[in-house]
């Protein structure tokens, strides 16, 4: 099984584990994706661990637009500009950096 | 995104065979707990080749399509340049007869007298380890679209040599994490995503608040509540995927401005069924049961399914089979449910039948201009066209769609017509596909599709791509771009008519 | 009696026996292999006039595999109405007893000969030149249609290259073989080389891919009518699962 910083993640790169969870490893799972993360990338992992915490799931891509355009202004508050940050998605690239479990099903 | 792209020739070229230019290993294999939560060995056990032959013995013995099947292909050719994951990736193996042919020589190695004493003569094989690697690898590159079935003068449906080779395959312990991780969240939490009721409870209030506020209506997204008369069922991704979710929006809209009250259900959060993917029977109706007892549960007189390809042909082919959801039984199991359900309408019925019903009725008003702004086409889910019917009329899984589009839309145009209604070429992620690790495989079998789309786009301007299934939404969303087309120009059918449909209650104001 | 004689009598009944027992078991083994699920393929038929007239489309015109390639249906469908034409054409030798004037006045039939070498002459170059079916043909698959040409061919060589053997003693001999009152067989080279094949294409019929023929049939893509929502379909071994769930929910009862 791999590892990041200790961490055990999956054959896609995601941890096992949600509370094994680190700020330094979304750094370097970020940096393996070649992105910087922004505090705009921040805002949106951050609020992926809120939701998480509360609802052992991740938030629908609508609900975290939604949160996002409050906490970042309307402008952003859309998927485009989600995807501009997470060109591999935010619900997928996104809850593997905040180390939440890959989002299944047809999505 | 924008990497890899893929030049598009102006007309469709059936390619020169490239031999095992897609050879590999296939996508991710499950996990032991992902395996044995569904029942089958978590790793592939030690007499797994006797396994193996004892059950597709039982299999053929169950399914006369799998013995037929294997007995009467002519090897006449019609199919092979009719997938469209050959027609993207060139390798001979995804030609739909050597697909079964990977099947069907074991088959014959095995069962057939030919095959035992003259292999060579009949192209029959062992089942060895290779073939094994090949059958994980080949049968993981069908989407069980059954396009090559309408095309073969035996009716041969490579789809169901594909649903038994992997029902082999898991029963030895092999089988694909994607789908039976999928199937075991299903099991537990009741829906592909593993979505919780408390996150789904808050989604659906976090959209009747969106919908408020857009509309000023109070469209409500009901849960749970007994005595409805609809119970809706829709696919998992429709709570949280874009553009799905839109399109839960356009039946929340749609239900609304019928008057026929409605309910979703936490238990059966559902519509998908992966069972169908992997062939297993057992799965496939346990994953029915959760609709059958939620509607039992709920005590509601109809059961509607929303836009999920692959559910509506389970909804509408095999629900009555599997759990007696339908009408005409004569047995008290599925009497005790069909008596509770009103024998006025079709059980069960898609959206697309609902919502056409009320159009047909002038129940529904448009302001079509709404959605001025595209012009749309329309894809034809592969399950949905070759697997199920719509309206009961001839040829209405067709007819109906586009009749709801076109009630919404002035500007609707479909594609070449050999990519559509029954000839549609699948969107390159259905069967069982959908996940990152096939990504290269999905990108290559959305060509057809993808050029067929381009053809549209440079002769008539199309910029809107409709789906009624989460499948192809999800892959569209994916692939679209690598193909140079906006990602976001796929959407629902009842985004379409959520973005055009007229809500009475603000006339009023 | 000849050695030969023997021999071809002895291969006829062989390979008759194995045509009608083995067609019978696999008729057999088909009808009583269940049918769990409704799988019809679009473009499917909502009642069982549909069906009928899919099947009329499918047999008589090959309907899918005009829409699938012009030219395999072309070869195809040629191959297969002149075989049926020529089998017609041969009633004639095996008719017992007084032979009906119709069997004499498709006598022209015997021009469908031409066709047939077409037919599968094109099936055997598409075998041959397109990559894609040499790649799913195996060395039975070419046997076949050379067995099936070199029938032809012998056959027109008799027929138009005035070779005839003597036609009372072909009669003579396939009257024996129904009456059980055998006699000897023409001995001429060409005619046991037309005949050899064709018994042995009849015996390998329930083994090969010659059982397409009664195959079609059985197809539940092609012959359930579409109507999954308005009668329950249900095998035997399926149902067996709905009593299981009602014994288990009754049994569940009983325990609360």
């Amino acid at each position: 099984m791999a590892e990041i910083l200790g961490a055990e993640v999956d054959e896609e790169g995601y941890l096992l584990k949600v509370s094994d969870w680190t700020p330094e490893i979304a750094e370097v799972m970020s940096d393996e994706d070649s992105i910087e993360l922004s505090p705009e990338h921040w805002e949106v992992i951050n609020f992926l661990q809120e939701y998480y915490k509360e609802y052992e799931f991740a938030p629908a891509v609508r609900v975290l637009t939604k949160a996002i355009a409050k906490k970042l202004g309307n402008d952003k508050g859309n998927s485009r500009y989600l995807y501009s940050l997470f060109p591999y998605g935010p619900a997928k690239q996104g809850c593997r950096f905040a180390g939440l479990p890959k989002p299944t099903g047809c999505v | 995104m924008q990497n890899n792209q893929i030049k598009l020739p102006t007309y469709v070229e059936t390619p020169s065979i490239n031999k095992d230019s897609m050879a590999g290993e296939g996508p991710f294999k499950a996990t032991v707990e992902i395996q044995n939560n569904l029942g089958f060995p978590g790793e592939k056990v030690e007499n797994w080749h006797q396994v193996a032959i004892d059950k597709m013995s039982e299999t053929k013995s169950k399914y006369r399509s799998v013995q037929v099947f294997l007995d009467s292909c002519m090897k006449c050719g019609a199919c092979t340049d009719k997938c469209h994951y050959f027609l993207g990736t060139s390798d001979p193996k995804n030609m739909p007869v050597a697909r079964q042919d990977l099947f069907r020589s074991v088959y014959r190695r095995h069962f057939t007298f030919a095959g035992k004493y003259f292999p060579k003569l009949v192209g029959a094989k062992d089942l060895d380890e290779d073939m094994l690697d090949d059958w994980y690898n080949y049968f993981h590159q069908c989407s069980q679209c059954r396009r090559c079935a309408v095309f073969c003068p035996s009716g041969i449906d490579t789809s169901e040599i594909s649903m038994a080779a992997r029902e082999v395959m898991n029963v030895i312990g092999v089988g694909q994490k994607y789908t039976n991780q999928i199937l075991g969240k299903v099991k537990k939490i009741g829906n592909n995503l593993g979505m919780p009721e408390p996150a789904l409870r808050d989604t659906l209030l976090d959209l009747e608040e969106e919908i408020k506020y857009d509309t000023g209506v109070d469209v409500k997204l009901p849960i749970d509540i007994k005595n409805s008369e609809v119970l809706m069922v829709s696919p998992s991704a429709d709570f949280f995927a874009e553009p799905h979710i839109d399109g839960l929006i356009g039946y929340a809209k749609v239900f609304h401005e019928s008057g026929v009250s409605w309910t979703l259900s936490s238990y059966a959060s559902e519509a998908a069924n992966f069972g169908m993917f992997i062939g297993n029977y057992d799965v496939m109706r346990e994953g029915a049961l959760r609709i059958r007892k939620s509607a039992l549960d709920l005590n509601v007189k109809r059961v509607i399914v929303g836009e999920c390809g692959h559910a509506w042909r389970v909804a509408y082919s095999f629900w009555n089979t599997l759990s007696g959801i339908g009408g005409g039984a004569e047995d008290d199991y599925a009497l005790k449910l069909q008596n509770q359900l009103d024998s006025n309408y079709p059980q069960p019925q898609h959206m697309i039948e609902f919502t056409y019903d009320l159009i047909q009725n002038n129940k529904l008003s448009f302001d079509k201009s709404k959605n001025n702004h595209r012009v749309v086409t329309f894809h034809d889910s592969c399950n949905v066209a070759r697997g199920s019917n719509m309206g009961d009329i001839k040829n209405g899984q067709f007819i109906l769609p586009r009749e709801v589009i076109r009630a919404a839309c002035n500007n609707f145009i479909d594609m070449h017509k050999d990519s559509i209604k029954s000839s549609t070429f699948c969107c390159g992620g259905g069967g069982g596909l959908l996940t990152d690790d096939l990504i290269d495989l999905r990108i290559k079998g959305a060509k057809p599709r993808m050029h067929a789309l381009k053809q549209s786009e440079q002769e008539s301007g199309v910029n809107t791509l409709a789906a009624i299934c989460a499948i192809c939404k999800s892959q569209f969303s994916r692939v679209l771009a690598n193909y140079d087309f906006d990602p976001y120009m796929v959407v629902s059918v009842h985004q379409l008519v959520s973005d055009a449909i007229i809500l009475k209650e603000k006339l009023d104001q | 009696m000849s050695p030969i004689s023997i021999f071809f009598i002895i291969f006829f009944y062989i390979a008759s026996l194995i045509f009608i027992l083995g067609v019978s078991y696999k008729l057999v083994q088909y009808w009583n292999t269940p049918v769990p699920l409704k799988i019809p393929i679009a473009p499917s038929s909502l009642d069982k006039k549909g069906v009928f007239l899919r099947f009329f489309r499918e047999i008589f015109l090959f309907s899918s595999l005009f829409k699938a390639s012009k030219w395999t249906w072309l070869f195809g469908w040629t191959f297969h109405l002149a075989l049926v034409l020529l089998f017609f054409r041969h009633l004639v030798y095996f008719w017992p007893g007084d032979v009906p004037l119709i069997l004499y006045k498709i006598e022209p039939f015997k021009y469908a000969a031409y066709p047939l070498v077409f037919g599968l002459t094109g099936l055997l170059g598409r075998r041959i030149f397109v990559d894609r079916i040499r790649y799913i043909s195996s060395p039975s698959d070419y046997l076949m249609l050379l067995a099936l040409i070199f029938i032809a061919l012998t056959g027109m060589f008799m027929t138009f290259g005035h070779n005839h053997p003597n036609l009372l003693m072909v009669k003579n001999f396939t009257e024996g073989l129904i009456t059980f009152q055998w006699s000897e067989l023409p001995g001429e080279i060409i005619f046991l080389a037309h005949i050899f094949p064709v018994f042995c294409l009849i015996a390998i019929f329930p083994i090969s891919k010659l059982l397409h023929a009664p195959g079609i049939f059985f197809s539940p893509t092609l012959n359930q009518v579409d109507n999954a929502r308005k009668r329950r379909h249900i095998s035997d071994w399926a149902s067996k699962k709905d009593n299981d769930l009602k014994i288990e929910l009754e049994n569940n009862k009983k325990d609360d």
